[in-house]
């Protein structure tokens, strides 16, 4: 599992989470609530290719982030053309795809172990309002940190699975996958949550 | 404990099943399990669990880890058309998880209520007015749009149902949430 992140040390690499977060969180409403308004669409295109520019991406990190996006874009155009007029749809298209880079932006440049940090931050002082409801900062923590363990754990166990049809010469359906796939899934959860219990985390 | 570690579980299940190779639609439109996890995630751990389970996944994604569909991920995700759908999988889950496990044991015709409702309905009742809106459109062409998934959805709801009874009679451990319902009530 590889994160989106892509190290570096540009100043948007240095830049704060919240701040930096507040600020495409921001840019990224006013595309939405001004959507007719050519001068913000422009700035919010401006933001983005100045953005891939700062963060040391460059035009080589933006085109590869567009062709990521080839599937939206194809989702997006056909039915604006259909339904709308050419000058709308084009207005749409461009505000969705400048929003979503803009947002990739910040992933592109933030750890994922940062912004999980940042999380935590916030989570910390509300702790006696989660605990009423049952949850606490360092629960969620370790769920996520146990949820990101468990994801090649469970695509071994798929592997297993797929290798064991081959042998039987069956092939693959949905039920015959998923069903043994949670099977190993839950029982793994149980061993896991006994073994939690045994190293007395409560 | 063991809530957490299934939660984790299930959350990285649905993560899985995004990324194994899908069904090809017609038009070429690739669709995944992932929605199938995520109603098995309300049947089988319940509303609370299952929705928490979601909404790990969706901190993972958001704080930049490719979870979901196809390696997606990220932010952008939520700055996209889809974003509605995606977060309606945790209404929709608690939906789920709460008419499905509403009696203990269950019932399968109560099984395929829920499925329906929160699975399919719930989702498309908070991904259609996002991805309308997102995308100019109104409300009645989105639904149009969307109407080329829902046989897709269909299909995984009646897996999700066949899978939930079959996991009934092979593991029923994690169908906890009904069972302490019912134990409560009587006592």
């Amino acid at each position: 599992m590889i994160p989106l992140y892509r190290a570096g040390d540009s100043l948007l690499h240095r830049m704060p989470v919240g701040p930096k977060f507040l600020v495409i969180f921001l840019a990224a409403l006013a595309a939405s609530l001004y959507r007719e308004n050519l001068w913000v669409l422009l700035a919010i295109w401006a933001t983005v290719l100045i953005g891939f520019i700062c963060s040391g991406l460059g035009l080589g990190g933006f085109a590869a982030q567009l062709w990521r996006l080839k599937w939206l874009v194809v989702v997006l155009v056909i039915p604006q053309l259909i339904f709308l007029t050419p000058t709308e749809a084009g207005f749409n298209v461009s505000r969705v795809l400048a929003v979503v880079l803009l947002a990739a932006l910040f992933t592109l440049t933030t750890a994922t172990s940062e912004i999980l940090g940042a999380c935590e931050r916030v989570l910390r002082p509300i702790d006696p309002q989660l605990q009423r409801v049952g949850l606490s900062a360092e629960r969620i923590s370790l769920a996520l940190s146990l949820t990101i363990r468990s994801v090649p754990v469970i695509l071994s166990f798929y592997a297993d699975i797929r290798e064991a049809q081959r042998a039987r010469g069956m092939r693959p359906s949905p039920r015959a996958t998923v069903m043994p796939l949670l099977v190993m899934s839950l029982r793994h959860a149980e061993e896991t949550a006994e073994a939690l219990a045994a190293r007395g985390v409560r | 404990m063991r809530n957490i570690a299934q939660m984790s579980m299930f959350a990285a299940l649905v993560a899985v099943l995004g990324q194994l190779p899908a069904i090809p639609l017609a038009g070429g439109v690739p669709i995944t399990l992932q929605t199938l996890g995520v109603m098995l995630a309300g049947a089988i751990l319940g509303p609370w669990r299952g929705a928490g389970a979601i909404a790990l996944l969706h901190l993972l994604v958001a704080a930049g880890l490719p979870l979901l569909s196809h390696g997606s991920g990220g932010l952008g995700v939520y700055a996209g058309p889809t974003a509605g759908f995606a977060l309606g999988w945790i209404p929709g889950a608690f939906v789920v998880g709460l008419i499905v496990q509403a009696s203990w044991p269950l019932r399968l015709w109560r099984t395929i209520l829920g499925t329906v409702l929160g699975g399919i309905l719930v989702v498309y009742a908070c991904g259609l007015p996002v991805m309308a809106y997102q995308m100019g459109l109104g409300l009645d062409q989105a639904v149009l749009l969307n109407l080329a998934f829902l046989p897709g959805d269909a299909i995984k709801a009646a897996v999700a149902i066949a899978v939930t009874h079959s996991l009934l009679r092979a593991y029923p451990a994690p169908f906890s949430y009904a069972r302490d319902r019912v134990r409560a009530a009587s006592r």
